[in-house]
């Protein structure tokens, strides 16, 4: 038999980074400002996004695909709250969303109605740092229920991440998180991340959120 | 548990390669995967071994490459095209 080799040298996420550059160049066609919210499990992305949608979901034209493992009940949860469709992706059991279920999912919303696009992905610290989804940046939640060293051992998320979300902040007196200590392992990672603290229970922090999403929306004209 | 997914795209792309070449059966997939790539390798390689042991690969098998940085790319196909040899 006569074995013989073929170069390939190709990257793997090529296809799925390919992808998202069409979903990107749709979105930024479209002026939609688009944030892939990741976290782990539990971490409250969609307590976030449902304060967010009571705030801001018609004075932005919010729209949400929203992905999880199984089940429709984030979006069923923040359905409630927005005239506009959610758009649920069950993965089946993979531990991400990539840019071919984002590409499709958008293909369901009036993009035309829609002011800013939010992605909830998968809880998971791990996986979805490596996905691409044409999002123009990623925003890490991050609750005072985990330990303070949450950037450190999952480095990667908060490299990719521009934004980092501290949630359950009303939590704080009933639980042993450091919260300077927490901003200085994400400091750490990821020095130029910009830092927000909320608490979705309370409402505490959320003006500077919602402050922050206007300005994504309508950002200052540039003097000159 | 990205592992899968990753490992499902290899196949994909080694798929696409093969029905370019006049190879009959592949033999090996050769990866680089670098340190900083967010991959953990024996859970890759096991995945990767699972999917390459079944139609339409048969009896393929994956050698894993180590290097430094983010890669993670086919390196190449190890591929048998039914030609005896000279």
């Amino acid at each position: 038999m006569a074995v013989r080799i073929i170069e390939v040298r190709e990257r793997v996420m090529a296809r799925n980074d390919e992808l998202a550059a069409g979903v990107r160049e749709r979105l930024h066609g479209a002026g939609i400002p688009a944030f892939n919210l990741v976290s782990s499990p539990g971490a409250g992305k969609t307590a976030l996004l449902e304060r967010t949608l009571d705030a801001l979901g018609d004075e932005l034209g919010i729209s949400i695909v929203t992905g999880d493992v199984q089940t429709q009940n984030d979006a069923d949860r923040l359905a409630r709250r927005t005239e506009r469709l959610v758009q649920a992706v069950v993965t089946g059991g993979a531990c991400h969303l990539d840019a071919r279920q984002v590409d499709t999912a958008l293909d369901a919303l009036d993009l035309a109605a829609t002011g800013l696009l939010f992605i909830e992905n998968v809880g998971n610290l791990v996986c979805p740092a490596s996905w691409d989804l044409g999002e123009e940046a990623k925003i890490v939640l991050f609750s005072v229920t985990e330990g303070e060293d949450k950037p450190l051992k999952y480095p990667k998320m908060f490299r990719e991440a521009r934004y980092a979300v501290f949630t359950k902040i009303d939590l704080l007196p009933h639980v042993p998180f450091d919260l300077e200590r927490g901003r200085r392992c994400a400091l750490e990672v990821n020095p130029t991340l910009q830092l927000f603290e909320t608490s979705a229970l309370t409402g505490e922090g959320l003006e500077e959120w919602f402050a922050f999403l206007r300005r994504a929306v309508h950002p200052a004209p540039v003097p000159g | 548990m990205h592992e899968l997914s990753l490992a499902l795209e290899v196949c994909r792309l080694a798929e696409v390669h093969l029905a370019e070449a006049p190879a009959t059966s592949l033999r090996n997939v050769a990866v680089e995967v670098g340190d900083d790539a967010n991959v953990e390798v024996e859970n890759f390689r096991f995945c990767l071994e699972a999917l390459l042991s079944a139609p339409p690969f048969g009896a393929a098998r994956p050698t894993i490459l180590r290097c430094a940085g983010p890669t993670l790319r086919i390196a190449y196909l190890e591929v048998d095209d039914g030609r005896p040899d000279h």
